[in-house]
């Protein structure tokens, strides 16, 4: 599988990026060299800020105004750019045909009030590849090939009567009918849920086999590197720290950062779990809650589910299947439409005003994106010390040692105590916000998705966080989230939701893989699939 | 799509109830007997004080309902209007509604040619200005905008009709509505309101850029040309509702450049008729002032709701391929 | 966190702000500042043209054009900046209601509200107003104040609207706060910079307003020295001597322009995407 003896399809020689901002100048690549075989399917692996995504963006002549080429080469096909700094360069003749591109967003990489069967026609037409009937019937077959049912409709619907997975097929199949040179696919699967993710990643290598396509893949995700790709890059900081063939570098790695990256993953699968539920304690219990929108849109149907105290819960689902609903309707945030929650056997449901509000001091909740939930304008101390301002607790030094005290819990030095969230990394972020949770002495902390968008080695470290305070203060823990691996090792239990409604009562996360449900045994065999052969 | 417009025309109706509960309402409030004001014609101020013309008080205001119940009144009147009868001018005699709809014609077409330039100036400079954004061209747009958003409508006014009619001759001034007397005015007007949809224009097209369907029109090799048709066309949409609000603004500034080119539209008269407190005309005038502004924002909704599939097929979104 | 000065385009909000200093310090000083008695008559020098005695000429009954004008712009800027302020009051507080309690009852009979108002075309509603209870500039400010709190309503409504889609406000939430609170504390400073903004553009265009409605004779009446009645006097007379107009049009425009200038490089400062090219 040596590269060597094939013929390159892309080339990049010495790429040196650079961002100005208020005339600050940040170095983002680094004079990075690599090449990309025919037929080959290439990851570029990397943690945020490694620089992976500028590189799909230096190829295709994308950057934001705001980028400055240092310099470097680029070679596609036949066509040679000695010098991608200098302007002028035929971009128009590049993409498409030499470069094709996938984005991470999909459904807004569609023209929202085109129809799908014109962003076929508008291409082909374009590139003189097809008469207007031969256009429909080639998007036919391209849409065919990617595991298209129903052809004909799916042309004539709007992007946005369409689901993410389907619209990345429909992107994928939009480039392919080009016949490019290198597909360039920037985190194509990152906002898929776990099937629609395995259904793309099958299908590049399927096209691989089938028609040879060549592959330039950036992920963060080690998973994905590890399905699809035939050879990876390990990229940090703008450099490039290894580079081999999947299995040695995911199995056998030679750099001591990507030795880290690896462990990082494998200490967020140790299973080191916090106090032992009490059984047959419930501080929470949902009875038959269902939440409507609109009159209309049923997100929840008749959902059943006991918390125990001490009990790390997980609710594990694919996006949209009314997960993130049912953790707001037990923070306060939304109102079921029918059924009750039962905090210590009292309905909060339907609370109103201060009685609501009184509910906050025992159930908390952590958002996904804890930077944005966070007020930029305030300091660490400040942030912590908000909610005992909103609901009146304690003078103003207590609050102020409350707030330093779990500050220092969940690991913020000292002097970080007086910055304010954009000086602080994500990962303080985070920590900042769980101190914020946990300065009211809640019974249940509901984490929604808290971890899914950092880095594996941050994710590591507030998985452990979170454990280890639940062992220091015995709340119980309702963790959501689309990863089957978090779950399985971070929860005593996990509740498997699709469509709005549990299949069947909460597992022993060990015993998971017992589960009758069809759905269940799929999300396992598509993480598993993806897992297969990483140690 | 068919109830989201019925909807739209329901709500349209709905808020001309309003405004004419509004207009009803301020006539009541205002200062002075109705009756007597109507009574005020100058020939019949001498007779003031006798009892012939009190008899006469008392005989319009029961022939008007004025004596009865306030929501009555209201309905009577509603009534009336729905009749397309709008009252006798107090000045005149003449009927209100045979008035205004001798003068609407004039009034219209200078509205709409002028939002005709005023959409054209403005999808053409906010095009230019986008394209060429941080540029000298987006510059000298901008600077020109703001001038223009700066200078009272009737300086604009006086100034073209002090060049075109009186120094270079080549606009005659009269007080005729013909098409030869058209373009003065409704450039004018047009000109005038242009700056805000350049400026709107030009954000528009400038957010669409940023978005990522656009990046990944480019990444399928298409031309420049295309790129941007395919960001100008959903640029487009938002401008149509403030289309809709600029023609409000129309109305209004239509009644300035009429008083200065002597345009014989509505807003001329209304104009005349405030000066002489002509009660029923002044009434008239809003009312149908409303009326077009609130069917402009229908026809714009139904334009709004052709260009935008997202409006009729509400409730369909991300829906999975069953497999 | 202070936003820092975007060095995009500093200039038009430099040049706005001293504009506007100039002018605010020549009208407010103006009893020092003006040649003459701003209604003093003299029959001798009626209608003059602009000469050194009279750097803007004299009006029909021989006033000194640069003093009056001088003069009337405290009425105008003050009534503006008094119609502006108790716009803004109504509209913030309108539009922060209907967006905190999105789809009640309130919010939809505010909408409603809004929706009628809208039909009013803000010159038309200030003619009916004149029509049925005379003419004047009270009666003018009333009309103001009662069509044009609706755009800084809409406004705030859209920004409370996004802002609680936002994980910031679920947050607030969560932690327990208070509608009051949130209001305070999440909605009111997102809504705060958006709303300036359009208020200094609203300002020009309001000024510009009363400034037609007065060219029109619907404004303050002779013989007060105000930019309004000003214009109305000089439109009888202005093929004869067009210097009369020009006069208070030049300050009404230097004014206009000063807070459209500020009103664009606020924009600039709060402009959030960066320049795109194609």
């Amino acid at each position: 599988m040596s590269s060597d003896n094939r013929a390159e399809a892309l080339e990049v020689k010495g790429l040196q990026v650079a961002y100005e901002q208020n005339g600050r100048r940040t170095t983002v690549l680094n004079s990075l060299d690599f090449k990309l075989g025919k037929g080959e399917i290439l990851v570029l692996l990397g943690e945020s800020g490694s620089g992976k995504s500028t590189i799909a963006k230096a190829v295709t002549g994308m950057l934001p105004p705001s980028a400055r080429i240092g310099g470097g080469s680029l070679r596609v096909g036949a066509e040679r750019i000695p010098d991608l700094g200098k302007p002028g360069i035929p971009w128009e003749r590049i993409r498409g045909r030499g470069i094709a591109m996938l984005f991470q967003d999909a459904q807004s990489a569609l023209n929202p009030v085109m129809k799908i069967k014109d962003h076929f026609k508008e291409s082909l037409l374009y590139h003189g590849l097809a008469s207007a009937e031969g256009a429909a019937a080639i998007s036919v077959a391209m849409l065919e090939r990617l595991n298209f049912k129903d052809v004909r409709h799916i042309l004539e619907c709007y992007p946005f009567q369409l689901s993410g997975g389907m619209c990345q097929r429909i992107c994928l199949a939009l480039a392919l009918c080009l016949e490019p040179a290198v597909l360039v696919a920037d985190e194509p699967t990152s906002a898929l849920d776990t099937v629609s993710q395995k259904e793309v990643l099958d299908l590049l290598r399927k096209l691989q086999r089938e028609m040879g396509l060549t592959v330039l893949l950036i992920t963060h995700d080690i998973a994905v590197a590890n399905a699809v790709g035939n050879r990876v890059i390990v990229l940090n900081k703008g450099v490039i720290e290894e580079e081999g063939e999947t299995r040695t570098v995911l199995t056998r790695p030679g750099s001591a950062y990507t030795r880290e990256l690896l462990a990082a993953r494998n200490r967020i699968a140790r299973p080191a779990r916090g106090l032992p539920p009490a059984a047959g304690k419930p501080v929470l219990e949902i009875v038959r809650l269902s939440k409507t929108f609109g009159g209309k849109k049923r997100v929840l149907r008749q959902v059943d589910l006991t918390l125990n105290e001490r009990e790390i819960l997980g609710i594990l689902g694919q996006s949209g299947c009314g997960k993130s609903t049912l953790a707001k309707c037990v923070a306060g945030l939304e109102r079921p439409s029918e059924g009750r929650i039962l905090l210590r056997g009292a309905d909060i449901g339907h609370l109103k005003g201060k009685a609501r509000r009184e509910t906050s001091k025992r159930i908390q909740l952590v958002f996904q994106d804890a930077r944005a939930s966070l007020n930029p304008g305030r300091t660490a101390l400040q942030l912590v010390q908000e909610p005992l301002q909103y609901l009146r607790i304690g003078g103003k030094e207590e609050r102020e040692a409350l707030a330093a005290y779990y500050l220092h819990e969940v690991g913020i030095a000292d002097e970080a105590l007086t910055r304010r969230p954009p000086q602080l990394s994500t990962g303080q972020c985070q920590r900042i916000a769980i101190a914020r949770a946990l300065v009211l002495r809640p019974d249940i902390l509901i984490c929604d998705e808290a971890v899914s968008a950092l880095d594996m080695s941050v994710q590591a470290q507030i998985l452990e966080l979170l454990q280890r305070l639940q062992r220091q203060f015995g709340f119980s823990i309702l963790m959501i989230s689309h990863d089957i691996r978090v779950l399985r090792a971070f929860c005593h239990h996990i509740a498997v939701m699709s469509n709005g409604s549990f299949g069947e009562r909460k597992q022993e996360s060990g015993r998971l893989h017992e589960s009758r449900q069809p759905h269940t045994q799929l999300l396992l065999k598509c993480a598993g699939d993806m897992e297969d052969g990483l140690v | 799509m068919h109830t989201v417009l019925l909807r739209k025309l329901l709500e349209a109706l709905l808020t001309l109830f309003f405004a004419t509960l509004i207009i009803f309402a301020l006539i009541r409030l205002a200062p002075g007997d109705p009756v007597r004001l109507m009574l005020g014609h100058p020939g019949e101020i001498a007779a003031q004080g006798t009892s012939a013309y009190d008899e006469k008080v008392a005989e319009l205001r029961a022939e008007l309902g004025l004596d009865r119940n306030i929501a009555v009144q209201y309905v009577t009147w509603l009534g009336r209007l729905a009749q397309g009868d709008l009252g006798t001018s107090i000045f005149t005699g003449k009927q209100v509604g045979s008035e205004i709809a001798a003068r609407l014609p004039a009034t219209v077409t200078l509205s709409l040619s002028a939002l005709l330039v005023q959409i054209a100036l403005g999808l053409i400079f906010g095009m230019v200005a986008a394209l060429r954004s941080g540029k000298l061209a987006d510059q000298l747009i901008r600077v020109a905008c703001v001038a223009l958003a700066s200078t009272p409508a009737f300086v604009v006014g006086l100034v073209a009709l002090a060049l075109f009619a009186v120094k270079y001759g080549v606009y005659e001034i009269s007080s005729d509505f013909s098409a030869a007397r058209l373009w003065l005015p409704a450039l004018t007007l047009g000109v005038l309101g242009a700056p805000q949809l350049v400026r709107i224009m030009r954000a528009n097209l400038l957010t669409e850029f940023g978005k990522i369907y656009v990046s990944s029109a480019q990444s399928r090799g298409l031309d420049r040309k295309r790129v941007v048709r395919h960001a100008a066309r959903n640029a487009l949409i938002p401008l149509v509702t403030m289309v809709a609000l600029s023609f409000a603004g129309l109305i209004g500034g239509a009644v300035v450049i009429e008083s200065i080119f002597s345009w014989p539209g509505i807003g001329k008269y209304a104009l005349d008729s405030i000066l002489v407190k002509d009660y029923p005309v002044i009434q008239g005038y809003a009312l149908v002032a409303v009326l077009m502004v609130v069917l402009i924002h229908f026809l714009v909704d139904v334009v709004y709701s052709a260009l935008d599939p997202r409006i009729h097929h509400k409730g369909e979104a991300g829906r999975e391929e069953k497999a | 966190m202070k936003r820092r000065l975007n060095s995009k385009n500093p200039a038009s909000l430099i040049i706005g702000l001293v504009v506007l200093a100039i002018l605010a310090i020549a009208i407010l000083g103006a009893p020092l500042l003006a040649p003459y008695d701003p209604v003093a008559q003299n029959a001798a020098e009626r209608l003059e043209k602009p000469s050194e005695k009279h750097w803007l000429g004299t009006d029909r009954f021989g006033r000194d054009i640069l003093s009056r004008t001088l003069h009337g712009g405290q009425t105008t800027l003050l009534s503006s900046l008094l119609a502006l302020c108790a716009a803004l009051a109504i509209g913030l507080l309108v539009g922060m209601a209907a967006g905190m309690f999105h789809g009640s009852a309130l919010d939809h009979i505010l909408m409603r509200i809004i929706d009628v108002l809208l039909a009013f075309p803000f010159m038309v509603f200030a003619m009916v107003i004149a029509g049925l209870f005379g003419t004047g500039l009270v009666h003018l400010l009333l009309a103001v104040v009662s069509v044009w709190w609706v755009s800084f309503a809409r406004l705030t409504r859209s920004v409370v609207l996004h802002a609680k889609n936002e994980t910031s406000y679920a947050a607030a939430k969560v932690l327990g706060a208070s509608n009051l609170a949130i209001m305070r504390k999440e909605l009111l400073p997102k809504a705060i910079s958006p709303v300036l903004i359009l208020a200094t553009f609203e300002l020009g265009t309001l000024i510009l307003s009363i400034a037609a409605l007065s060219f029109l004779g619907l404004g303050a009446q002779p013989p007060a020295p105000e930019w309004g009645s000003m214009l109305a006097d000089g439109r009888a007379h202005f093929f004869q001597a067009p210097h009369i107009l020009i006069g208070p049009a030049a300050f009404i425009v230097a004014t206009v322009l000063a807070f459209n200038l500020i009103g664009e490089g606020l924009r600039d400062r709060l402009d959030p995407y960066e320049k795109l090219e194609l």
